[in-house]
């Protein structure tokens, strides 16, 4: 290839990449639907309670399948130094950041929409909740993976506390996962201001994530 | 205002400042104390467990004051590259966690007899539950690099993510609906609550943040004799 734009030839790096690791990402839905079952090995066949609690099930599932693509995002670039290659080659971090956060979100979250409406099913929930379900998750998803990328590259060079990573994932999810089930669980005249509220955190995050992680690899690339 | 940000100078102004620091937080906790315990009345409602408040607001308070300052100092610290501020975070964090340990402790001892029950997942508790833990991180955080100046700054980055959390916890008793009464004192302009109570909490509150200051400043200068015996 010759002459390409470096944006483009990154993104198509990336797709090459999660594509080749393709079992990676069925690995992490077979992660969510065997956490929903162990959930219902757990609380005991009773559609009832599956009624009441089936959507915080799932999303807490969600967030902490989130937790296991926190080492998909830089630690392999950075322990083989193609991330200082890509930066040469005229991509800023913060754009190399934004590149990564789209093609993870394609790859890791976008296949959780037809997961999702399977372990609805699976759970006994009504029809208008899966809907409202997967906006939330549509909204709430990318801002996941803005805090994944956080946390990924918060951690890029630490050796000793490995959880700590996924910590941080969870302690900053967790207005999101208010916000998400509450979408659910509000009454109908409220519904829209939870969404608008899940939509400022998502444009928020998108905001920051680009810098913060930038800051963090940037911090790390000194210190190597 | 140069000792703010200049260890050298810091530590010159603390050695002056540490002695009637001391003096006055030890009259002022002895006259909280007095006030607190004698010279207050019961609540109509409560009776004596009222007075669990003098220690409980303060910690509070010092628990979200804590963070505040960790804030500013990791926004300077990481735009203008002065060590002072990691030290002061490294200083202040194991501070701010427990007094927000002390805050829900006192806060579920004074649930238990008031709402017949330690802990409800109510808006505010749970915030500062989330706010011990963010501390908690920060600790751990800045321990699990290898290369302390790499920790440090990380660690700043994550306090200024993490102070997101501060205006939730400040509202959210007014944002939603809570077993948790909103703020009694903030009103300066017609407080909620009687003047006789009202005294000892203002006492109680100084010397609070006096105490946290002392030991803050104690911790500072370790911190920099520590770092001076690195290098």
């Amino acid at each position: 290839m010759h002459s390409v734009n470096p944006i483009l030839a990154l993104f198509y790096r990336e797709l090459k990449i999660s594509y080749r690791n393709f079992s990676d990402i069925l690995s992490i839905l077979m992660f969510f639907l065997l956490g929903i079952l162990i959930f219902v090995f757990s609380i005991g066949p009773n559609t009832e309670i599956f009624n009441e609690i089936g959507i915080g099930v799932i999303w807490t599932l969600i967030l902490l399948s989130n937790n296991l693509s926190l080492r998909k995002f830089y630690q392999n670039d950075f322990n083989d130094g193609s991330i200082i290659l890509l930066h040469m080659s005229g991509l800023s971090y913060e754009l190399i950041v934004l590149i990564k956060i789209m093609i993870i979100w394609i790859f890791l979250q976008l296949p959780f929409f037809i997961i999702i409406p399977l372990a609805a099913i699976l759970l006994n929930i009504e029809l208008p909740n899966v809907n409202l379900i997967l906006i939330s998750f549509l909204i709430g998803s990318p801002i996941l993976t803005s805090i994944a990328s956080i946390s990924g590259s918060m951690n890029l060079l630490n050796q000793r506390n490995f959880a700590i990573g996924s910590v941080i994932i969870m302690i900053l999810s967790i207005p999101i996962i208010i916000f998400s089930v509450g979408i659910i669980n509000a009454s109908e005249e409220i519904v829209r201001a939870q969404l608008q509220i899940l939509i400022g955190i998502l444009f928020f995050f998108l905001a920051i994530t680009p810098w913060v992680s930038a800051a963090c690899i940037k911090l790390a690339i000194q210190n190597k | 205002m140069k000792f703010l940000i200049n260890p050298n100078r810091f530590n010159q102004i603390s050695n002056i400042m540490l002695t009637p620091l001391i003096i006055l937080s030890v009259i002022a906790l002895t006259t909280g104390l007095v006030f607190a315990f004698y010279l207050s009345p019961n609540d109509y409602q409560q009776g004596s467990t009222v007075r669990i408040m003098y220690v409980h607001v303060p910690s509070a308070w010092l628990a979200l004051l804590t963070f505040f300052i960790m804030t500013v100092y990791s926004i300077i610290g990481l735009a203008f590259k002065t060590p002072f501020s990691f030290i002061v975070n490294a200083a202040v964090a194991p501070i701010g966690a427990t007094f927000t340990l002390i805050c829900l402790i006192t806060g579920s001892l004074w649930g238990k007899p008031m709402w017949g029950t330690w802990w409800v997942w109510d808006a505010r508790l749970t915030s500062v539950a989330i706010l011990f833990m963010l501390y908690l991180i920060i600790i751990f955080l800045k321990n699990s690099f290898t290369n302390d100046s790499l920790g440090e700054k990380i660690t700043a980055i994550f306090i200024i993510v993490g102070s997101i959390n501060l205006p939730i916890i400040k509202f959210s008793v007014d944002w939603w609906n809570t077993l948790h009464q909103p703020a009694s004192i903030s009103k300066l302009s017609s407080p909620s609550i009687d003047p006789s109570m009202m005294r000892p909490l203002i006492i109680m509150t100084i010397a609070f943040t006096l105490i946290a200051l002392i030991i803050a400043i104690i911790r500072i200068k370790a911190e920099i004799s520590e770092r001076k015996l690195k290098n």
